[in-house]
């Protein structure tokens, strides 16, 4: 039926009075305009455009306590607010539709099934900001959600609800699509201003701070496709009713994508602060582990979010919950493996990723990763040797904290808590020169 | 003879502050630091002597933060910092070197060093490279790297030793690179050159010339200069010498009129010279220097200098010694001088020569010989024969190089400075991007250097003063107000019909001069344009119009550039045969009595030479046979002398004329002061002894006048004091009290020559003799003819073609070069190549050469 | 000239929409790829010479991204991903069978010249994995018997 079959909890969220952002997405025609104003769409854009000012906007979304849905989860009203009253200089939306985090696969399930659900909560932030010029820049792997946006946002327009003096209010509005071209590091938000200028997408130190200074040395917002989703909806019910979801700091709904070796990998709407033993277990989520295996460990936010261990999966799936056992929300990509799963196999596959998406701009994350990746590598074939383990931790060391973006810090977060947690698998390969476990899965 | 230090406080002098700066206080390694506000803390750091190392960090850069090198700790900061691009602030505390910042660095050069081969024995930036005194100062011993380290390989090459010339002068090792970016930046930034960029990504990224081109724009030694590693090497130095077996020696560069600050490296038992670099100065050159400067001082090590004095015997030079040259050049003059009086013999001196030679050679003509026939202008068509008093007041005016930072709007009249001012377009580029300010040419043709313009005003051929004329209408027309005076001299055309004569949209006239108007500060630079042009009055006429009307001055600076290396120091010192009342008594109180009457300008000159009324003629430095307009004239009033004397670094098409040769010295062979374009006098230091048997003008002067009877100074001393305080009374010649008429008469163009011909210097070279340096040749060897694409295909010509290029005074042969900045009809010929006489094409008398072309058929 | 009448159109006016000219190179690089199969140095320089931008931000911009192949492809061109979720439930040794099935290694094109394997990093398609991207098109959920099937589909389809 769809462009993509992956399985989502749309008829729990349907039935549901707070949850709210998968509402329509197995409808097939949600895509359309008609079909999306019939289901309340465009009702937030209208009230801002003809009751609220630009502060009140800001004030409403910073009091629903919504944060940044593609990892950093910083508070998004208050991100809008950054952005220099008295600037004279124009300022830019941008919306990251470059998902390309290893586990999450949520913003594609928005973008392919409800586009003006996004292009709504892009134009309110925009409004927020005094924002004249939109742009939503999509990952170029993602061919069909391109499409599908290009359309909508032509029926946006031919209808009214962009363009020049949109409803007879006199705010101008104008929206582009930007094709990214293969890069990771372009979701991070300098290096997504950098390509957006038609650079490379390498990183930029900050300060300057994009709300001050991003694209074209103008204030700029970027926020992800999942907190602009959110917007409408916070608009329409008042931030009293989103803080009702979730928990105290980690208010509202998040998408988490469930992958890797569960028995119904999916993508489910739940409230802040889920359980992950429930997301995990549920018959109404993941199910359990696929082919009642032993489950080994988790990634509970992203390719760059360190590991859980099966004892620590009774914890809720918030910010602050996270970050309390040492790890991180990140864009919700919870990613389960199995007692079969070797853990250099995958810190390998996670430090390759890493140093290949590297922009090559600062000397710790260019030259640290390549060199992580290859003692990672020795090690997994069976090559390694004692006195590596500490070359790991000494090199990760040396580059936490000390990149110019947080790419760094992804690569070897993972790599610390592999060695924290599973640190004898590691020093059986270095002692008998091959792994404990020997990963090989079965393509049926 | 220089003070160090001084220029910073003179930069402190030169951009006072608009208003009081605000200034912050912090705790620098526990002493109290007040820097303004604004400034990072690496500079704080550097500024306050406290070495905070880095690789990619540049003062005339952008910071970007990708070394990591210059870590600082800043408490109540969780992370290691980088000090480049942290703003220091009120109250923090900030320690350089904790024991959390060497583990840093260490960790930071581990990385770095993880695929830098060790290639130190054999590679030339040994003894002078950052990664090895930083690695040496803040690094591990050894490495825990264990990996074969990255290669960069090249198609069918087997070792993996990385050499691509990718320029004429550029070596590139790619396995050196640290990736620090300053080539590409300073490239894309500060020099608007688009031949060098970074590939790929990761750990991959490659630093390569564009694909299929080569890195030759005229500051492309900068970017050498800047590598902190021996990535880019140059190949005029590499493996020659290493560079602690050299003594450096500061000096001059002495082909630009900005006279950018420069270091000779020098190896003082060979008596030679290896390079040249930088001696920063930001007054004047921010560190950087063009190619011409950087690669220029080849002229004056190559072999094929003048070994010894030629005297001519039976139409035949030969060689002679100094004795018999001198004694027979001082003879001759003698005999003329005596015989037919000073005024039957003239001079002409290269206004490259240092203060030294001039005001010797000055005092040789005027005091010895009795004669006002000096001039040191020999490359600028027929000028009038009454000093240009309107010209003279603005090519006299005080101007600052550093100004241009902070100035706000910034005009360029009748310049192509790439050409021209290379350094200047270097400083405007820089204001452009830091000061943001507005930037407008207005020129005949299209430029370079008009890139970083907001709008480049092209009026029609040999308009000048309509161009200038139809801004000051347009001011008029936003409601300055001239008192009802200037329009009257103007002519009778309105605003419209003014712009619409001069080929300038009215749209963008009203533009540039609503921003000179409402400017802050301006700067108003006149170009070469001017100084060549046979109207050269009436065109500086209209500049002082503007000036008066916008009363840029009073908020600025404005001016016609100097041009030569020291062309400013020949018009204060006097080599004119035309001299204001000032400068005429000051010289006769140091003199004694000089003759009252006026003397010749160069083309007077030479006409008179034609018809046998000047017969004896000395040429220092210069070769008007190659760069004076109409070579034929030039060959027939030499041929016509009595006696010539010529001295220059080599046989050119002047000294084949002469009867006498002397071989000069150039001025990194003895010291030297020069004055650059601002009045600023600078000291060059000599960095080799004199190359042959060559001697500098000065001397060669002082021994014509001794074997004449009467040696010039007492001393050296004395000579010297004259000189500065004849510098020290030089006057500004005031601007014309009222606005002046400025007539337009427009020159008909001759029948059947359609084509605008411009002539001036390639951007790698500049006169006549930079074709003997082998590096600057390397970029540019041989003469072209730069015309525009729609031009070309007018003509069916493609890059390549030989094209006969024919005026109404002579024709040439020269091949034809596509451009990709000119859009008009006009071309452009270098005169720098001696093999193209372009000068026979060019004539004295009109303001604009036209020119026919046609293909050279097989 | 390799671009043709409409992607220069095309360019043209993603020149025109942007606050500065540059923004279009991507796009631009987008629009070319699409049209030519690949990009190489002659397809750069017409695209500055399109666009008004010096050639060699356009071949930096060109060789950063991955999605740009710079030799011709074959016809179909599959991106199988080998990122953590795809090669947890098979893609490794997926990729093991596509090279099996169409004889050629990972990297090579196929002598018909009709498909070229490559693996890539994260395509978003974490929940439906294993998959594999063919020019725009997403195949996800796959097993043997859906490989086999999108093989045959490919090699008929024009």
């Amino acid at each position: 039926m769809f462009y993509s079959p992956v399985i989502t909890n749309a008829k729990e969220v349907t039935a549901s009075e707070r949850l709210h952002l998968f509402k329509f997405v197995e409808d097939p025609q949600q895509q359309k305009l008609a079909i999306y104003e019939s289901h309340g769409g465009y009702t937030a854009w209208r009230k801002v455009l003809s009751s609220m000012t630009f502060e009140q906007v800001a004030l409403e979304v910073k009091n629903s306590g919504l944060r940044g849905r593609g990892g950093a989860g910083f508070p998004t009203g208050m991100k809008w607010t950054f952005v220099p009253k008295d600037s004279p200089k124009p300022r830019y939306l941008v919306c990251n539709a470059d998902e390309s985090e290893p586990g999450t696969c949520k913003d594609r399930v928005l973008l392919e099934r409800d586009p003006h659900a996004v292009i709504e909560g892009m134009a309110i932030a925009a409004f927020a900001i005094k924002s004249h010029l939109m742009i939503c820049y999509i990952r170029g792997e993602f061919g069909y959600s391109i499409k599908v946006m290009e359309a909508a946002m032509h029926d946006a327009y031919s209808k009214g609800h962009l363009g020049k003096n949109i409803y007879g209010s006199g705010y101008d509005l104008e929206m582009l699509v930007f094709t990214g071209g293969g890069a990771y590091i372009c979701g991070e938000e300098t290096a997504m201003i950098s390509s957006l200028e038609g650079e490379k997408g390498l990183a930029r130190i900050r300060p300057p701070f994009p709300a001050i200074e991003g694209l074209y040395a103008c204030p700029t917002i970027v926020n992800n496709v999942e907190t602009l989703a959110a917007v409408p909806h916070i608009i329409n019910r008042g931030a009293a009713w989103y803080r009702t979801m979730g928990t105290e700091k980690s208010t509202g709904t998040k998408i988490f994508s469930l992958s890797g070796h569960v028995k119904r990998p999916g993508n489910y709407e739940v409230e802040l602060g889920f359980s992950l033993r429930k997301l995990l277990y549920d018959p109404a989520y993941g199910n359990g582990i696929l082919n009642d295996k032993k489950l080994k460990g988790v990634i509970p936010g992203g390719a760059s979010t360190p590991f859980l261990t099966p004892e620590m999966i009774d914890v809720g799936l918030d910010y602050e919950s996270l970050a309390s056992i040492g790890s991180m929300l990140g864009s919700g990509g919870v990613i389960v493996f199995d007692e079969d799963t070797c853990i250099i196999w995958t810190i390998y596959k996670l430090i390759h990723f890493f140093r290949h998406e590297s922009c090559g701009k600062c000397t710790p994350c260019r030259e640290g990763t390549g060199w992580l990746e290859q003692i990672v590598s020795n090690i997994l074939h069976g090559n390694g040797k004692p006195g590596d383990l500490e070359k790991i931790e000494s090199l990760c060391e040396n580059i936490l904290g000390r990149t110019i973006c947080p790419l760094g810090d992804a690569a070897v977060m993972p790599i610390q808590s592999a060695l924290k947690h599973w640190r004898d698998e590691w020093q059986y390969a270095i002692d008998n020169h091959k792994p404990m476990v020997t990963t090989n899965f079965a393509f049926v | 003879m220089f003070k160090e230090g001084s220029v910073a406080e003179e930069l402190k002098a030169a951009n006072p502050p608009a208003k009081a700066v605000d200034t912050v206080t912090f705790i620098l390694d526990g002493q109290s630091i007040t820097v303004p506000k604004g400034t990072s803390v690496l500079e704080a750091s550097l500024n306050n002597n406290i070495h905070v190392p880095s690789f990619c960090w540049h003062p005339k850069l952008k910071s970007v933060g990708a070394c990591r090198m210059c870590y600082v700790e800043i408490e109540k900061m969780p992370k290691l910092m980088v000090s480049c691009s942290t703003e220091a602030t009120n109250g923090m505390v900030v320690h350089t070197n904790s024991d959390l910042v060497k583990r840093g660095r260490k960790a930071v050069l581990e990385f770095t060093l993880i695929n830098h081969p060790l290639d130190c024995p054999t590679c030339d930036k040994g003894g002078e490279c950052d990664l090895q005194d930083l690695t040496f100062a803040h690094g591990y011993d050894d490495s825990r790297f264990e990996f074969q380290k990255y290669r960069f390989t090249e198609e069918g090459k087997q070792s993996t030793f990385d050499d691509l010339r990718i320029g004429p002068e550029i070596v590139l090792n790619r396995n050196r690179c640290i990736l620090c970016f300053k080539c590409v930046r300073a490239n894309k930034e500060a020099f608007g050159e688009y031949d060098l960029g970074a590939y790929e990504r990761g750990n991959i990224t490659e630093i390569n010339a564009a694909p299929g081109e080569q890195v030759d724009n005229p500051f492309s030694g900068n970017l050498v200069e800047i590598c902190p590693v021996g990535a880019l090497t140059n190949t005029d130095w590499r493996y020659k010498i290493r560079v602690w077996l050299t003594e450096q020696v500061p000096s001059i560069c002495p082909f630009t009129s900005s006279g950018s600050n420069i270091l000779f490296y020098k190896e003082r038992q060979q008596n030679q010279i290896y390079r040249v670099t930088s001696r920063r100065n930001d007054l004047i050159d921010d560190g950087w220097l063009a190619d011409v400067t950087r690669y220029g001082y080849q002229i004056a090590t190559s072999e094929d200098r003048l070994q010894s004095p030629l005297i001519k015997k039976n139409g035949k030079q030969a060689p002679a010694t100094w004795d018999e040259a001198v004694t027979l050049v001082a003879k001759k003059f003698k005999e003329i001088a005596e015989n037919k009086g000073g005024v039957c013999l003239g001079a002409l001196a290269a206004p490259s020569l240092d203060n030294a030679a001039l005001h010797s050679l000055n005092k040789l003509m005027r005091h010895n010989f009795q004669s006002n026939n000096v001039d040191f202008r020999g490359e600028y068509r027929m000028l009038p024969k009454i000093g240009d008093t309107v010209y003279a007041a603005l090519a006299s005016r005080p101007f600052k190089i550093a100004d241009i930072d902070t100035s706000d709007v910034v005009v360029v009249f009748g310049s192509d400075l790439h050409k021209e001012h290379p350094n200047e377009y270097l400083r405007i580029r820089k204001a452009k991007q830091f000061n943001r300010s507005r930037v407008f040419f207005i020129n005949p043709l299209a430029t370079k250097a008009a890139d970083i313009a907001d709008a480049e005003l092209i009026y029609a051929v040999g308009g000048d003063e309509l161009a200038l004329n139809a801004l000051a209408l347009a001011g008029i027309e936003l409601g300055l107000s001239d008192d009802g005076k200037l329009k009257g001299k103007l002519g009778t055309a309105n605003f419209a019909e003014t712009a619409l004569a001069s080929g300038i949209d009215a749209g963008e006239l009203k533009l540039v001069a609503k921003a000179i108007a409402e400017g802050r500060k301006i700067t108003f630079i006149c170009g070469e344009l001017i100084t060549r042009s046979s109207a050269r009055e009436n065109i500086s006429a209209a500049v002082c119009n503007l000036n008066k009307l916008f009363g840029i001055e009073n908020k600025g600076q404005i001016g016609v550039l100097a041009r030569h290396a020291n062309s400013a120091g020949a018009a204060r010192l006097g080599l004119l045969p035309e001299l204001s009342d000032n400068l005429k008594s000051e010289l006769n109180n140091l003199w004694g009595k000089t003759p009252e009457a006026p003397g010749l300008s160069t083309d007077a000159m030479f006409s008179v030479m034609k018809k046998g009324e000047l017969n004896g003629y000395l040429i220092v430095g210069a070769n008007p046979m190659m760069l004076y307009p109409d070579r034929q004239f030039v060959q027939d009033a030499f041929k016509a002398l009595d006696f010539l004397v010529v001295a220059d670094l080599y046989e050119t098409e002047t000294t084949a004329l002469a009867d006498v040769v002397f071989p000069l010295s150039s001025w990194a062979e003895y010291n030297g002061h020069y004055v650059n374009l601002e009045g600023r006098v600078q000291f060059a230091e000599a960095a080799i002894k004199p190359k042959f048997e060559s001697k500098p003008a000065h001397e060669i002067v002082s021994l014509i006048a001794s074997k004449f009877g009467r040696p010039l100074f007492g001393s050296a001393s004395e000579m010297q004091a004259e000189i500065t305080n004849l510098l020290k009374s030089a006057t500004v010649t005031a601007w014309p009290n009222d606005y002046l008429q400025v007539t337009i008469s427009p020159e008909s163009r001759p029948l059947d020559y359609p084509v605008p011909l411009m002539v001036g210097d390639d951007p790698h070279h500049v006169g006549h003799l930079t074709e003997k340096s082998i590096s600057l040749s390397n970029f540019v060897s041989e003469a072209y003819m730069e015309m525009s694409p729609d031009l070309a295909a007018k003509h069916k010509i493609s890059s390549g073609d030989q094209i006969r290029v024919e005026s109404e005074t002579g024709k040439i042969i020269v091949k034809a070069k596509i451009s990709s900045v000119l859009d008009s009809d006009t071309v452009f010929i270098p005169r720098n190549f001696s093999a193209t006489p372009v000068n026979c094409l060019l004539s004295r008398k009109r303001r604009t050469d036209w020119v026919r072309l046609s293909k050279v058929q097989g | 000239m390799i671009l043709t009448a409409e992607s220069v159109a095309a360019m043209k006016q993603k020149a025109a929409e942007y606050p500065q000219r540059k923004s279009a190179i991507l796009p631009c690089l987008t629009i070319a790829c699409q049209q030519v199969g690949h990009l190489n140095e002659s397809i750069y320089r017409e695209i500055a010479k399109v666009i008004h931008i010096p050639y060699v931000e356009i071949a930096e911009a060109a060789t950063f991204y991955t999605l740009f192949p710079k030799k011709p492809v074959g016809k179909h061109l599959i991106q199988v991903c080998h990122n953590i979720s795809c090669a947890l439930v098979g893609a490794d040794n997926m990729i093991g069978y596509l090279e099996e099935k169409l004889n050629i290694k990972k990297g090579e094109t196929t002598p018909d010249n009709k498909f070229t394997l490559i693996s890539v990093e994260c395509l978003g398609s974490c929940s439906t994995a294993p998959m594999v991207q063919v020019n725009d098109e997403f195949y996800e959920n796959l097993t043997r018997v859906k490989v086999d099937q999108v093989i045959e589909e490919l090699k008929t389809k024009n």
